[in-house]
C-alpha cells in the first residue's frame, strides 16, 4: 500500500506540474486583460505540435524544440493580443467569443497542416528512476516537474522583483490607477499574452511524448484548467498553483483507488463545493468573483 | 362548391401524423439504374477526432477497393457494369452529426448503402433507417436489435470476437491465472468489458479487480496503469480502448515496469508503440487485427482479393496509417457487391434479401452464419471465425483462426449474463 501511495504521489506531482503551467498562464491573461481565453488549450496543443514538427519530423534536439515551443506559442499569444484582444479591451464577452473563434481556427490550421490523426512522438529518453520495485519515476515526467517548478519560480521572481512584473501586477489590481501611473496597458497585455502562451506552449511541448497528440487535445486540458482557476480563485496565481496541486492529487488519487469516471465527478464536485462555500475561490477577491 | 369537413385541432394533428407515417413507410422510391450510372455508397464514420482511427483508414481502404472494382468493370447489374463511388461524411463520432449525415447521404446524395462505425452514433441514425428503409452496416453488432431490420454487421462482430484471443491465451499459456481490465466508459468500451469478463470467466481466469473505467477525456494514464499494476495480475487487458488511449497506456505499463501478458482488442500503429517501449516489451501481446501481408491470409478460406497487394497499396498511399479498420469496410463492400450482383439490383431490400437468404454468407475469414438472435434479438450479424494475432519480433502475426459460434455454444450464457449486468442486451436499451 505504501508503494501504491508513493507511486500515486509521483503521478499526481507530474499532473500538478503541467496543469500549473497551463492554469497560471490562463490566470495571468485574465488578471491583466480581464479576458477568459478559451483558446488556451489550443496554445497547449500548439506547443505539442511544435514537437511533432521539429522533434519527430526534423529530428531536432528535444531541449531546443521545447525552447522553440515556448517562444513560438508565446508569439502566438502576442498575435492573439494584437489581432483580437486589443480591439476588444473592456469587452470581456467579446474577448471570450473571439477566443472561441481563434480556438477553432487553430484546430483547423493544425488539422490542415498535420492531418487529423494521432501523431507519434518518440520518447526523448526511456530512462526511469527506480525507487523500488513498484515506485518508478520516468525521467521524462521528472523533467516536466523540474521545468514547471523552475518556470513558476522564475515567473514569481519576475512578478515580484522586476519593473515589468510590478507593472503587470498593478494592471491586474487596478487598470485605471496603473494607467494613471504611466503604465502602458498595451505593453502589459502583450507581456501577459506572451507569458501565458509561452507557459501553455512549454507544457504542451514537454508532455507531447507522454500523451496522444491530436488537434483536439486541448479540450480536456482547458476543462481541468478552468476547474483549477475557479477553485484557486480567478485572478490568483498562488491560488492556481495550489488548486492545481489539490486537483491533481484528488483526481489522481480517486482514479487510482476508485475509478477514472468517479475522479472526474469528484473534480467537478470539488469546484462546486468551493463555489458554494467560498465563491471567490481560495485566493480570489470579491471583485473578481 | 366543394365543402371540407371541419377538423378539430386534435384530429388535424392525428391526420398529419398518419399522413407522414404513411409516406415514410413506403421508404425511398425504387429507381432503376441508368446504363453506366455510377452507384454511390455512403461512408458515415468519424474521419476526425479521437475515434478517427476507426473511420478514416476505412474510407481510404474503400477508395482503393473502388478503384480495383471499377478497373475490373464495376458492379454488374443485369449485365451492365456500374462504377462505384464512395461519398464520405465525417460524423466526428457525434450522434447529431451522424443523423444529419445519414439524411444527407440517403436523401441528397442518393446512396444505395451506408457503412457506419456505429456505437454511440447509431441510435441517432436509426430513425433515418426506419423512415427510408436504407440498408446500413455497423462494425458493432451491439447496435443490433429486433427493431433494426435494415442494419447488418457483416464484417466485424465487435466485441464478440475478443473471446477468441482470451481462449487462445488460456490454452497456450495455462499458467496465466489472473487478470485486470481497463476501458473508456462508452458504447465501445462497455460491451467489450462485458465480453472480456465472460471470456476470462469461461477460460477460468480470475478477475482481480472490478473493471477500471475512465472518462474518454482522460489524457494522463499513469494512474490507470498504477492501479492495474497494484494487484499484480498475470494479464492486463486493454479492452477496446482507442488508439489515443492504448499508446499512452502501453507506454505507462512499460515505464512502470510491467513484464506480464497484455491483451487488447486493437493495437493500431503498434510499430509506434514499439518505438515508445521496446521489442521485448511488445513480444507476445495478443490482439485481434492482422496486418494484411500475413501469410495466413493467403489461405483459400479468406474472402478478400489479394490481401498482400491491398496492404502494400494502402501503405504506399497512406504510410503509417494501416489500422484495424483499413480493410473492414472494403470487406463489407465485397459482400455487398456479391449480393447486389446476385440480386441484379442495388435496392437496399433486394440486396439484404440476397445477402441473407441462405442463412450463410462469405465473411472475409470464411463462410459464416447470419447469427445473433439469441444475443441481439435478430440474425443480422455474420459470425464465423476470427483471427488471433500475436506480436512476434516486432511483427503482428496470425496464430490461429478460432470459431466464435463454437465459443458461444459453450459460454453463451456467461456472455448474456454480463451483457445483462451492464444493461447492454437489446431488450434493455
Amino acid at each position: 500500500m505504501l508503494e501504491l501511495l508513493l507511486q500515486t504521489g509521483l503521478n499526481a506531482l507530474y499532473a500538478a506540474a503541467y496543469l500549473s503551467l497551463v492554469a497560471v498562464g490562463l490566470v495571468l491573461i485574465f488578471g491583466v486583460m480581464g479576458i477568459i481565453n478559451f483558446a488556451h488549450g489550443e496554445l497547449f496543443m500548439l506547443g505539442a505540435y511544435v514537437v511533432v514538427a521539429l522533434y519527430s519530423g526534423l529530428q531536432m534536439p528535444f531541449v531546443l524544440v521545447a525552447a522553440i515551443g515556448l517562444v513560438f506559442v508565446g508569439c502566438v499569444g502576442i498575435l492573439m493580443e494584437l489581432s483580437m484582444f486589443r480591439q476588444l479591451r473592456g469587452n470581456p464577452l467579446g474577448g471570450l467569443v473571439a477566443s472561441i473563434g481563434f480556438l477553432m481556427v487553430l484546430q483547423a490550421l493544425v488539422a490542415m497542416g498535420f492531418g487529423v490523426r494521432m501523431e507519434h512522438v518518440p520518447p526523448f529518453t526511456q530512462d526511469v528512476i527506480i525507487l523500488s520495485e513498484r515506485v518508478r519515476l520516468p525521467v521524462q515526467r521528472l523533467i516536466v516537474i523540474i521545468v514547471a517548478v523552475m518556470l513558476l519560480v522564475a515567473l514569481w521572481l519576475f512578478l515580484k522583483r522586476t519593473k515589468f512584473g510590478w507593472a503587470l501586477r498593478a494592471s491586474a489590481q487596478d487598470k485605471e490607477a496603473a494607467a494613471l501611473q504611466g503604465i502602458s496597458l498595451r505593453t502589459t497585455s502583450l507581456i501577459a499574452m506572451f507569458i501565458g502562451g509561452a507557459l501553455a506552449g512549454i507544457a504542451g511541448s514537454l508532455t507531447a511524448p507522454l500523451i496522444s497528440v491530436t488537434p483536439t487535445m486541448g479540450h480536456s486540458v482547458i476543462v481541468a484548467a478552468f476547474i483549477v482557476i475557479i477553485v484557486g480563485g480567478i485572478g490568483s496565481l498562488e491560488g492556481a498553483v495550489l488548486a492545481a496541486f489539490i486537483y491533481a492529487f484528488v483526481h489522481t488519487g480517486v482514479t487510482t483507488f476508485l475509478d477514472g469516471v468517479i475522479a472526474d465527478i469528484v473534480g467537478l464536485a470539488l469546484m462546486l463545493a468551493v463555489l458554494v462555500i467560498r465563491p471567490t475561490g481560495f485566493f480570489g477577491s470579491a471583485d473578481r468573483a | 362548391m366543394i365543402s371540407f369537413p371541419r377538423l378539430t385541432k386534435r384530429q388535424f394533428v392525428q391526420s398529419m401524423i398518419a399522413g407522414i407515417a404513411a409516406g415514410t413507410a413506403a421508404g425511398l422510391p425504387r429507381t432503376a439504374l441508368a446504363a453506366g450510372e455510377t452507384i454511390r455508397i455512403g461512408f458515415l464514420a468519424p474521419l476526425t477526432g479521437d475515434v478517427a482511427a476507426w473511420g478514416l483508414p476505412g474510407l481510404q481502404g474503400c477508395e482503393i477497393w473502388a478503384e480495383w472494382i471499377n478497373e475490373a468493370g464495376g458492379i454488374v447489374i443485369n449485365g451492365v457494369g456500374h462504377n462505384i463511388e464512395f461519398v464520405g461524411y465525417d460524423n466526428e463520432y457525434d450522434p447529431s452529426k451522424a443523423r444529419a449525415g445519414a439524411s444527407k447521404l440517403v436523401i441528397d446524395d442518393g446512396v444505395k448503402f451506408v457503412m457506419m462505425l456505429g456505437g454511440d452514433t447509431w441510435p441517432a441514425v436509426q430513425p433515418v433507417a426506419d423512415q427510408t428503409g436504407m440498408l446500413f452496416s455497423t462494425l458493432l453488432p451491439s447496435d443490433l436489435g429486433p427493431d433494426t431490420p435494415t442494419l447488418i454487421a457483416p464484417a466485424e462482430v465487435h466485441p464478440i470476437y475478443n473471446v477468441t484471443g482470451v481462449e487462445w491465451l488460456a490454452e497456450n499459456y495455462p499458467e496465466l491465472k489472473t487478470a485486470v481490465i481497463c476501458a473508456q466508459d462508452d458504447a465501445l468500451g462497455l460491451p467489450s468489458v462485458a465480453t472480456y469478463l465472460a471470456a476470462f470467466e469461461g477460460a477460468g481466469i480470475e478477475m482481480l479487480e472490478d473493471p477500471l473505467l475512465f472518462d474518454p477525456s482522460t489524457t494522463d494514464f499513469a494512474p490507470v496503469a498504477t492501479r492495474m499494476l497494484s494487484s499484480d495480475p498475470d494479464i492486463i487487458c486493454l479492452d477496446t480502448c482507442y488508439s489515443a488511449y492504448v499508446h499512452p497506456l502501453m507506454e505507462q505499463l512499460f515505464q512502470q515496469g510491467y513484464e506480464g501478458q497484455i491483451i487488447s482488442c486493437t493495437l493500431d500503429f503498434y510499430d509506434q508503440i514499439t518505438a515508445k517501449t521496446s521489442v521485448e516489451f511488445m513480444e507476445g501481446v495478443v490482439f485481434q487485427f492482422p496486418d494484411f501481408d500475413d501469410p495466413a491470409l493467403e489461405a483459400d478460406n479468406v474472402n478478400f482479393r489479394d490481401p498482400g497487394k491491398f496492404f502494400d497499396e494502402f501503405n504506399e498511399r497512406y504510410p503509417g496509417q494501416w489500422g484495424a479498420v483499413s480493410w473492414e469496410y472494403a470487406a463489407i463492400m465485397d459482400l455487398w457487391k456479391w449480393a447486389a450482383e446476385k440480386a441484379n439490383s442495388v435496392e437496399p431490400a433486394d440486396v439484404l434479401a440476397a445477402m441473407t437468404e441462405t442463412g450463410q454468407g462469405e465473411h472475409i475469414f470464411g463462410t459464416a452464419d447470419w447469427w445473433g438472435e439469441d444475443l441481439f434479438g435478430i440474425n443480422n450479424s455474420l459470425v464465423g471465425n476470427w483471427p488471433v494475432v500475436v506480436v512476434e519480433n516486432g511483427t503482428a502475426r496470425i496464430k490461429e483462426f478460432r470459431s466464435i459460434p463454437d465459443w458461444y455454444a459453450r459460454h453463451g450464457d456467461l456472455l448474456k449474463q454480463y451483457m445483462t449486468d451492464y444493461g447492454l442486451m437489446w431488450n434493455q436499451r
